[in-house]
């Protein structure tokens, strides 16, 4: 302990500026920091930035943030003759749902966003909804797959890429056909977490309504060891292996199965082999591996902001050094629906709150043509506010490049089956 | 059959892989008595270098083990002295503060790696990566191999280290009684910040193989930090035999009950297992835990 | 500070009931976002508080008290879903007896371990739970439950109030102010020593744990239908359980209002540099920086600062009003 004379000082001191802090932090919210540049709309993203989703989080940011950039080179949204900038502001979810709705709060609170671009993760996205609803701002969701968000008919909440559960299951119909001898049996490996779980139920019921039977479907913790579940797939040797999964689970199931010298005649995944991260981390080793997307940059869509699928993905690339997946691509195109919207609802920034609610019936009419594909919001149903237009594609890394394999019209290379045994 | 031979197989070779990263842990907790949260950010630096090395450079990542033990061995020994000091002050409660000194250092670490190396997962390539090796019905993934055989000759090497060096009795008068040997000449200070050093560096080398079997990224510490101080629990926190025998058993539970059971079974099922264990053996399975 | 009345015994209830007024008109005075974090504020003040029975009164570390905050919040979710639709003020009682029941069956057990083994067990138990609510299907498994949205803020923010305030009135009056406190205090200083004085030191290890258990439930059942959606990681994960040993030590271990001091000032700084530089990781960095920095320049916590304090002011005045008093200070 300090001299009692010092210590008398030094408490005086601290309690002194404990004061001064928590004066200044509660005068805070009444400080109103001048407003001096023209008019912006001024749009939220809520998204995983830290954490485990920090990945996802960040592809779903830069797809937001090419579209803000795309636009206000334009010199910004188009509103009845005038044309305003989008401001964007940036809330961490740090990967977890409470988090989120503390973004969101904060975005519409104190930054006063007009509208906000949805976190990339389903968790996320669920939390975050019932805030959208109380202040009556839309959200456009860029990410968000698994079909639960849908469930409870999230009035404010819209969803650009289909949910996963109508694109994994119609993936393994179109694997069977493209296979010669067709596919017969399929094991699916789902990791227990949010949206890859779907996705393994996806693959799961999808094989049934193919025709094909399931060996066995295999739920695995995201922090367990794969070799066991590997080695007991290959003693029952299926023909395809179907994988619900991130990143680092498909990375490492590419590596435990080659290390246990096992390899069926397909492997396919849904998520992440996409991520030029994948290819570049595995090598040759990654050849073969099938996907799913929604979108890839060789579809034959367009339109007048980025231009064709070609030139977003070479903005990207520019912008990204890296080829964009459809996650990107998805979230550009959130904000082509909002540029739609705005254009249609014809109201200038800042939006007043019965504006807010015309945004969101603006939107909910969306019937676009971007680069990303059609886009059309669902009335009714499970998928409602889900936009279901797209179809999958499946593609495959051959020679380190992703490229469409099936179905056959948006084909750009023959699909390779059955895969050759590890060298 | 065989899939009983390839299960019980796996699980011996999960088990080898654990400890790798658990046994030095053991060390440094007998002498300095933290329980150091950090342990699973010194696996992901580990695992880090071993890609910078095979990425960068396109040499084999073998190569990184002995560069990390140098490189964060010595961050360790820089590091050690302030752990040693939070661990012997005069607060209320020492080995809290240090535990959150740890936990600070862990913090730091995981936000400067996804600050400067970004979030994409990374992989170590090695020369026998992905290789195997058939022996009958049974396959052996070879990288495994190297990681059982590297913890059993850490173990092998501290064991000598321990009991046939002065050095090694000093240690272990130490883990013992830090007063008596302080005593008898041993200067505890230095003597703590070796062996953190060697245990940072111990760690790294094990995450550089963490990297080349599994893959890295700067969010997957807190897993080997879960593990290291449940292994080492089961283990009888300090015993470095223990640690071999507890990492197995973990390693064999695992394996079977994913095999047989159910994958999602089978984090519930070891968590289980040591929750169990702790109640009836609180010393550890060798009962011989300090 | 001149103002205050210079009576240091008076000196502390006028600060306590500035604060109560402060705290009490907060939700006219700001906004919802600013309400948002002060009723988080609270939330880790109470859940901190709810540690320090165990950790800083008995001296037993537990690294799985997120078990028990998902418990609370777990028993309100499902509680209020589907079949059952119960209102959230039944949930509280159930949620609050459930928690109690797995407090004593795994207390029991467990608090005969000492030091690391019990703080690692408890860990393992919170694991435990995690790896449960995920792998079976009426927890929602990894998908989490969500809750009928009550868009309330005012409505939460009094009930974290609430619950807190009652929390560190209920750690006043039992760890500061009664026989219980001291036997408490006894077996966290020296167990054998307490034992052969003939306290049952088994028993009172146990209502402690009961008692830091159902508290932090009550807040889990809060934080649910605050959240509306809840899943195995939100509620049980380690990371909950490490802010408050981190609030608790940088607070004060031990003092009563070292926890309130650690658990707002923990959560309003993460927040404004979350604010601030919440566009890239680098915040995480920052805080570990934090946590060390104050480890290595502050060991006894904020509230060691004011350590010579700890038996005068708001204590005495308090011992008048109420007059429990366990017979003056060691």
């Amino acid at each position: 302990m300090a001299p009692i004379d010092r210590s008398f000082s030094r408490r005086r001191f601290l309690g002194g500026s404990a004061m001064a802090i928590t004066a200044s932090a509660l005068g805070t919210p009444f400080v109103r920091t001048a407003r001096a540049q023209a008019a912006t709309f001024k749009a939220g993203v809520i998204t995983s930035l830290s954490g485990e989703n920090i990945l996802g989080g960040n592809l779903t940011k830069q797809g937001y943030d090419l579209w803000a950039d795309a636009i206000n080179a334009k010199g910004g949204v188009e509103v009845a003759g005038d044309r305003f900038k989008v401001e964007m502001f940036y809330g961490d979810d740090q990967s977890s749902p409470a988090t989120g709705a503390d973004a969101a709060e904060r975005l519409i609170v104190q930054n006063g966003v007009d509208v906000l671009f949805g976190p990339y993760t389903s968790g996320s996205t669920i939390a975050v909804q019932p805030i959208c609803q109380k202040y009556q701002v839309p959200m456009i969701s860029g990410s968000a797959e698994s079909p639960n968000v849908w469930k409870a008919k999230p009035e404010f909440n819209f969803g650009i890429i289909p949910a996963v559960d109508t694109t994994s299951g119609l993936s393994l119909g179109v694997l069977a056909k493209l296979s010669k001898p067709a596919a017969k049996t399929v094991a699916v490996i789902s990791v227990n977490e949010p949206f890859s779980k779907e996705t393994g139920e996806g693959f799961r019921d999808g094989a049934k309504a193919a025709g094909l039977e399931v060996v066995t479907y295999e739920l695995v913790p995201p922090e367990g060891d794969l070799t066991p579940v590997i080695s007991k797939i290959a003693a029952l040797n299926p023909d395809v292996i179907a994988v619900g999964g991130h990143e680092e689970v498909l990375l490492n199931v590419v590596k435990t199965s080659k290390s246990l010298n096992y390899r069926p005649k397909a492997l396919i995944m849904h998520y992440g082999i996409t991520n030029p991260a994948f290819a570049q981390a595995l090598g040759a080793d990654a050849d073969g591996t099938t996907g799913v997307v929604v979108w890839l940059p060789t579809v034959s869509y367009k339109d007048d902001v980025f231009g064709t699928a070609k030139d977003f993905a070479q903005m990207a690339q520019k912008k990204l050094g890296g080829e964009p997946d459809y996650t990107a691509a998805a979230c550009a195109a959130s904000g082509l629906v909002l540029g739609d919207a705005l254009k249609r609802l014809g109201k200038k920034p800042a939006l007043t709150p019965e504006n807010r609610v015309a945004l969101k019936d603006a939107i909910a009419e969306t019937d676009i043509q971007t680069f990303y594909g059609p886009i059309k919001f669902e009335k009714d149903g499970p998928h409602y506010h889900d936009n279901i237009q797209p179809v999958p594609v499946l593609v495959q890394i051959q020679g380190g490049k992703t490229v469409a394999v099936g179905p056959k019209e948006a084909a750009a290379a023959d699909y390779i089956y059955p895969l050759p045994a590890w060298k | 059959m065989d899939l009983f031979l390839q299960t019980l197989l796996n699980g011996l070779l999960i088990g080898g892989v654990i400890a790798t990263f658990t046994i030095a842990f053991q060390l440094a907790f007998g002498v300095l008595h933290v329980i150091d949260f950090a342990v699973g950010g010194w696996v992901v630096l580990g695992g880090y270098l071993g890609y910078y090395i095979t990425a960068w450079l396109g040499l084999d990542g073998f190569i990184a083990i002995p560069l990390a033990f140098v490189l964060f061995g010595t961050l360790g020994y820089l590091i050690g002295p302030v752990l040693y000091n939070v661990r012997n002050s005069r607060t209320a409660r020492p080995e809290l503060m240090a535990l959150a000194l740890s936990f600070g250092l862990f913090t730091l670490l995981r936000g400067g790696m996804l600050t400067a190396w970004g979030f994409n997962t990374r992989n170590v390539t090695t020369t026998l990566s992905g290789e195997s090796l058939a022996i009958g019905p049974i396959t052996v993934p070879l990288i495994r191999v190297v990681a059982a055989a590297f913890a059993a000759a850490i173990a092998g090497g501290l064991f000598l280290f321990l009991y046939r060096t002065r050095y090694g009795l000093a240690i272990r008068a130490t883990a013992e009684n830090r007063h008596n040997a302080a005593l008898m000449g041993v200067n505890i200070g230095r003597l703590s910040a070796n062996v953190y050093g060697l245990y940072a560096g111990i760690t790294a080398m094990a995450g550089v193989l963490m990297g080349a079997i599994y893959s890295v990224n700067p969010e997957v510490g807190l897993r080997y930090t879960l593990f290291a101080f449940f292994v080492a629990v089961l283990a009888g926190l300090g015993s470095v035999e223990g640690a071999l025998v507890a990492a197995l058993l973990l390693g064999v539970i695992e394996a079977f009950v994913s095999t047989y059971v159910g994958a999602s079974y089978s984090l519930l099922a070891i968590f289980t297992t040591l929750f169990l264990v702790l109640l009836v053996s609180p010393r550890g399975i060798l009962r011989r835990g300090l | 500070m001149a103002l205050l009345p210079t009576n240091p015994q008076w000196r502390g209830l006028v600060l306590l009931a500035i604060i109560i007024v402060v705290l009490g008109v907060l939700p006219w005075t700001v906004n919802n976002y600013w309400l948002r974090i002060a009723t988080g504020a609270l939330m880790w003040a109470g859940l901190a508080c709810s540690w320090n029975m165990l950790g800083g009164y008995a001296g037993y570390i537990n690294f799985g008290q997120s078990a028990f905050f998902g418990l609370g919040a777990y028993v309100t979710a499902f509680l209020m879903g589907d079949p059952f639709g119960l209102p959230f003020s039944a949930t509280i009682p159930a949620g609050m007896v459930v928690t109690a029941l797995f407090a004593v069956i795994i207390g029991a057990p467990t608090l005969r371990l000492r030091g690391a083994y019990f703080a690692i067990a408890t860990w393992a138990f919170a694991e435990v739970l995690i790896q449960f609510a995920s792998a079976m299907d009426f927890t929602g498994g990894i998908g989490g439950i969500g809750l009928p949205p009550y868009l309330n803020e005012r409505f939460f923010y009094f009930a974290m109030f609430g619950t807190a305030a009652l929390a560190y009135f209920l750690t006043w009056a039992l760890f500061e102010r009664s026989r219980f406190g001291l036997k408490v205090k006894a077996l966290r200083d020296h167990e054998p020593a307490a034992e052969a004085m003939g306290i049952n030191t088994a028993l009172v290890k146990l209502q402690t744990f009961v008692l830091s258990a159902v508290t932090a439930s009550v807040f889990g059942a809060i934080f649910a239908y605050w959240v509306t959606f809840i899943n195995p990681k939100s509620v049980f994960g380690g990371d909950i359980t490490d802010q408050m040993v981190v609030m608790v030590l940088l607070g004060g271990l031990g003092t009563l209002w070292g926890p309130a001091i650690g658990g707002v000032g923990l959560f309003v700084v993460n927040r404004l540099i979350w604010m601030y530089w919440g566009d890239t990781a680098f915040y995480i960095a920052i805080l570990g920086t934090a946590i060390v920095l104050v480890v290595l320049f502050l060991p006894n916590g904020i509230a060691g600062l004011f350590a010579r304090r700890k038996n005068d002011a708001l204590d005495k005045v308090m011992d008048k009003l109420v007059g429990t008093g366990a017979g003056g200070h060691p």
